[in-house]
């Protein structure tokens, strides 16, 4: 018998910036269940990280999550928040975005925890990776060396200033402790990397892609956590190294039984991993289902395009094809009340100028689709005419073109100078 | 390549940066209007003892074995003698030193102690009055010019407010330890903080300015890096990541720049000296420059020069210490 | 060589900030004062002999000061009062402290352009080169340029001022000559060695960027493919190298403006510049009465700490718009 462990209901997340407020996720609903792997699919700056980094709590400003419940499901959790946090809890399950950032943090690493995209950034340069990997085991073992208080966890007196200072010069005062070397080793050798003793010594840069893609595996699962959020885990790697990444995952999912949510602009993985899977565009899921509810028996044109062209799922590691026209701005000013989709879709009619809400597919109720399609045949006779959105499109182009950047590149300003750098002469 | 090979080479190097020193001084020596016998004599001197003095200090002889002449006695530490008091340039320049590093040191301290602090603030609370207040500080204070600075420093604090004494100092750090030492009292060492104070300010604010503005545009453009939300995302505690990892890397490219800052530094010291009538090698060396005292100006270039290349070569070994990817090249 | 890209990121961070807006504002009321310095000003700087009848000098509208001044053969204390005519007051041999404060943004500004243009003209093409061709060449220009960085830059200039002299320069002023402003200098004193030392002490910063950019460049597709073609090197400096690599060496030229005024300043501070018509002159005047007419200092300081700002805000706004990994938001 499965039960949800996460139910996402109505998450907005908006990111104010100098061209205007960006949409990255609209009312977006999900429900993941114990134990499954539900893979999120779209083109870039669809709002797929967007999201995954709205429930991991890692949205910075200008970003913010303005709307919406993050419904986790731990009976425990819930019973030590429940006194202090009445208005979150409901049964079992405990809404994350009325607790406050502390305990919020205090839920990574040990509930939540993450992969990302491209190992090599993803890890400190200067630190050995064996370091950071204790660094995630030292997170748990003192969360669980206090258990049930999340106050205790989140306000230690060992996490100051003054402590930190003090533990450059003092070793007994260092953060991560012997102990938890020793398991970060423990789990580089379970994510299959040879040697661990002396690769946890090295740094970074002397990993392969690869190798450090495992590395990041074994510190996400540090914590032991329930959830692992995988962002695109294996688009900044070879082909044949994908593979690799992807069979390590699969087994460690089988071994621990854990969660995942898998992102990811490939329809190969999904169709190799996943259980279930939710098809995003313009921040909103325009259709989720079963894997077998998206692949085959899809609904709504966007999936049909997405999928339409890929022959042979099985055994491919295909890309996404090219759907002609742009990927929509998500500038809210830009965005109108329609289906955001029926500037590119072929089968867009009359009915498609109001934003559709979620229809469910099939009537089992696990099918959700965002599409008119699903309650009424395409009828030729109520098609717009072709040119219908060329007006808006081309201004919505001209003004903001880079849909990337709100998922990737909205982050803290840069002003860092390769001139200030070098100084600047003087007296 | 190995840490000591990467050594060294810096030190190959750097002795090839002060054999240019070198030679440039002896070069604007040899071009610079004047007789140096002249120089050395004064007005007035009998033309007999003019050429005695040119036949016994070798000026009469071609200039390459000048120049030889004068490199020998660079590399065995003869700097020669002043042409105006007399006396061994070496021992000129070494009793200079200790007041100038004083005051370098207490310089550098103000600055790290409150730059390091205030980029970080101003980094992490963007757009916000603190960030505000610390960028128009940092401004301000590698605008202004430091000798005006002083000036002002000496009428506000110390003339108008009466706070800090104004003139040249009774005692040096040396002698208020040894007072320390030997009768128990920091009432020198109490003299010695008064006076040090205003000259470390003023040699200080344009450091602390520009170490403020480094910190906190190479922090701003650290935190946006994807091991930041990564760290965060493994669930490490805010003050952890921003300290253990960003600051560590803020600081990595900065340091390299302190180290060519250094002769930003030392100018800086000359004018300082200037202002409070500090007893260090600036203020010797401007009385060099308006004596045309050759010997001595050049001795003080040079040592200054030799500073700076083992900073920087410190400084090179530290930046490469602390950054296992250039460590490993 | 600007694209519109360039101008348009220029538009954008002025619109969104206030300090580039300010820090021109600040530029433009300097550099007007500067050229109009003979018509905005109320007395000839160099003259002068201004005293109160008492043989005192004018403290500035709105200050009162007291002095000892000798009287029938006694010392006396006097207080003097300010006067209309001379708003700033008058410094220690009498000039009007707000005349001079004019024409001292003359020689802070023209030292301060005339000197970055020379350090580009010799830094840039060093570094290109360098850059360039790498190898030994780079090896030797590198090495050079470290040992010009051991001398700290004010020493080295003290010590270049010591070899040529001061050798001041008249410059003509063409507002004077031109018959519009009676009674004013009809040339300046430029400092002609310290507008050439500072030149020469910052050049090294240049060529670093310059050569950077250059290693980076050369190893472009479109570089590789203009080498295949056998476009010379010369051409390829010239055309692809030298505006590819405008950008840094923009946003440090501004900078460097600010650093030569402020090195201008010190140099005349300690009485090298050969020109007694400079802000930094003036402050070593006043530091002799400082503590009685503290306002013969101030003045001056305040002017260099403006200009200095002024250039720096303009040199923040193009490395915030320029930079192309920089989003501009504020500072």
């Amino acid at each position: 018998m499965t039960e949800d462990i996460l139910q996402v209901r109505g998450l907005s997340t908006r990111f104010f910036t100098q061209e205007g407020q960006v949409n990255a996720v609209s009312d977006l609903d999900l429900t993941i269940e114990r134990g499954e792997v539900f893979g999120i699919v779209g083109e870039s700056g669809s709002g797929k990280s967007v999201t995954a980094r709205s429930i991991m709590d890692l949205i910075e400003p200008p970003g913010e999550i303005t709307e919406g419940e993050i419904r986790y499901r731990n009976a425990d959790f819930a019973e030590t928040v429940g006194d202090d946090h009445p208005g979150a809890v409901d049964g079992e399950f405990v809404n994350l975005l009325e607790l406050p950032p502390a305990i919020r943090q205090s839920l990574r690493g040990t509930s939540f925890s993450m992969i990302f995209q491209d190992p090599e950034s993803s890890f400190n340069p200067t630190l050995t990776v064996g370091e950071q990997l204790a660094e995630a085991v030292e997170v748990q073992r003192r969360a669980s060396a206090r258990p049930r208080s999340t106050r205790a966890r989140t306000e230690s007196e060992e996490y100051s200033l003054g402590s930190l200072m003090l533990s450059t010069v003092l070793p007994s005062k260092k953060y991560v402790s012997d102990e938890s070397r020793e398991r970060a080793i423990e789990l580089l050798e379970l994510v299959g990397i040879p040697d661990p003793v002396e690769r946890a010594d090295e740094y970074p840069h002397e990993y392969s892609g690869g190798m450090l893609q495992r590395a990041m595996i074994a510190q996400a699962l540090a914590g032991e956590p329930d959830i692992l959020v995988a962002d695109e885990p294996t688009t900044a790697l070879d082909v044949t190294i994908q593979a690799q990444v992807l069979d390590l995952l699969d087994d460690l999912q089988k071994e621990t039984g854990m969660t995942i949510l898998l992102i990811t602009h490939n329809l190969g993985v999904i169709a190799r991993m996943c259980d279930r899977v939710g098809v995003m565009y313009a921040g909103e899921i325009v259709e989720r289902g079963s894997l077998t509810d998206t692949f085959d028996e899809h609904v709504h044109p966007y999936t049909e395009g997405l999928l339409g062209s890929v022959p042979d799922l099985e055994g491919a590691n295909r890309r996404l094809q090219p759907i002609p026209g742009n990927v929509p701005t998500l500038l809210d000013h830009e965005m109108e009340d329609r289906c955001h989709f029926a500037d590119r879709c072929p089968k867009a009619m009359e009915d498609c100028l109001d934003h559709p809400p979620e229809f469910d597919a099939d009537e089992r109720g696990d099918h959700e689709v965002r599409c008119v399609l699903a309650e009424r045949d395409y009828d030729e006779g109520r098609a717009l005419p072709p040119d219908y959105f060329d007006e808006t499109e081309r201004t919505a182009a001209d003004k903001h073109a880079d849909p990337d950047r709100t998922e990737e590149d909205v982050q803290p300003e840069r002003t860092q100078s390769p001139v200030e750098d070098s100084g600047g002469g003087g007296l | 390549m190995t840490m000591g090979k990467f050594l060294v080479r810096r030190i190959l190097q750097g002795v090839f940066v002060i054999w240019g020193v070198i030679t440039i001084m002896f070069g604007l020596r040899a071009v610079s209007p004047g007789d140096p016998a002249t120089l050395m004599l004064g007005e007035g001197a009998t033309q007999e003892l003019i050429e005695h003095v040119r036949e016994q200090e070798g000026l009469n002889e071609p200039i390459y074995v000048q120049y030889f002449d004068y490199l020998q006695g660079m590399v065995i530490g003869d700097f020669g003698y002043s042409w105006r008091s007399n006396r061994q340039v070496e021992a000129m320049v070494i009793e200079r030193v200790p007041a100038t590093l004083e005051l370098a040191i207490a310089a550098t301290i103000v600055a790290i102690v409150i730059a390091i602090p205030l980029g970080v603030i101003s980094a992490t609370r963007r757009n916000e009055p603190s960030d505000y207040g610390a960028t128009l500080f940092s401004l301000l204070g590698i605008s202004t010019p430091n000798f005006w600075l002083g000036l002002m420093l000496i009428l506000l604090l110390g003339v108008w407010a009466g706070l800090f004494p104004t003139g040249r100092r009774p005692v040096g750090f040396a002698e208020a330890v040894t007072t320390l030492v030997q009768h128990g009292s920091v009432y020198d060492l109490g003299i010695w903080l008064k006076y040090i104070t205003l000259p470390a300010i003023t040699l200080g604010t344009y450091f602390t300015a520009l170490i403020t503005r480094l910190t906190r545009s190479g922090m701003v453009d650290e935190l946006g890096k994807p091991y930041v939300t990564a760290s965060k995302a493994k669930g490490l505690p805010s003050v952890l990541v921003r300290y253990k990892h960003v600051l560590r890397n803020t600081m990595i490219p900065i340091i390299t720049v302190l180290g060519l800052q250094m002769g930003t530094l030392m100018g800086g010291a000359v004018i300082t000296e200037t202002v409070f009538n500090w007893p260090g090698l600036g203020l010797r060396l401007i009385d060099a420059l308006d004596a045309r005292d050759w010997p001595l100006m050049q001795g003080i270039v040079v040592f200054i020069a030799i500073a700076f290349v083992s900073i920087n070569i410190v400084v090179d070994a530290l930046y490469s210490y602390l950054n296992p990817q250039v460590r490993e090249e | 060589m600007i694209s519109e890209r360039v101008k348009s990121n220029l538009k954008q961070t002025f619109s969104e900030s206030l300090l580039p807006k300010l820090g021109l504002l600040l530029l433009v009321s300097i550099v007007f004062m500067a050229i109009f310095a003979p018509l905005l000003a109320t007395h000839d700087p160099t003259r002068t002999g201004h005293y109160d009848e008492q043989g005192a000098e004018y403290p500035p509208l709105g200050h009162e000061y007291t002095t000892q001044t000798p009287h029938e053969g006694d010392i006396v204390e006097i207080t003097v009062e300010p006067t209309t005519e001379h708003v700033l007051g008058t410094n220690n041999v009498g000039q009007d402290v707000y005349s001079r404060f004019l024409y001292g943004a003359r020689v802070s500004l023209l030292v301060g352009i005339l000197g970055t243009s020379m350090a580009l003209a010799i830094g840039v093409p060093v570094g290109l080169v360098a850059g360039y061709y790498g190898g030994r060449v780079d090896d030797g220009l590198m090495r050079i340029a470290d040992t010009m960085l051991a001398f700290p830059a004010l020493v080295l200039a003290l010590a270049l001022i010591g070899v040529f002299g001061e050798s001041p320069v008249m410059v003509p002023d063409p507002i004077v000559m031109a018959g519009l402003a009676d009674g004013m200098p009809e040339s300046i004193p430029i400092p002609g060695t310290v507008t050439i030392v500072v030149a020469l002490v910052t050049w090294v910063w240049f060529a670093r960027v310059a050569r950077g950019e250059a290693l980076s460049i050369r190893n472009e597709e479109y570089v590789k493919a203009a080498r295949s073609f056998g476009t010379s090197n010369k051409t390829i400096l010239l055309k692809h190298v030298l505006p590819n690599s405008l950008t840094p060496i923009i946003v440090l030229a501004t900078i460097q403006v600010a650093v030569i005024i402020l090195l201008e300043a010190s140099l005349a501070y300690l009485g090298f510049s050969g020109t007694t018509l400079s802000w930094g002159y003036e402050i070593e005047r006043g530091q002799d009465v400082l503590r009685t007419r503290p306002w013969v200092s101030m003045f001056p300081g305040i002017g260099i700490v403006l200009a200095v700002i002024s250039v720096n805000l303009l040199g923040d706004w193009f490395r915030d718009a320029l930079d192309p990994n920089i989003e501009g938001e504020g500072r």
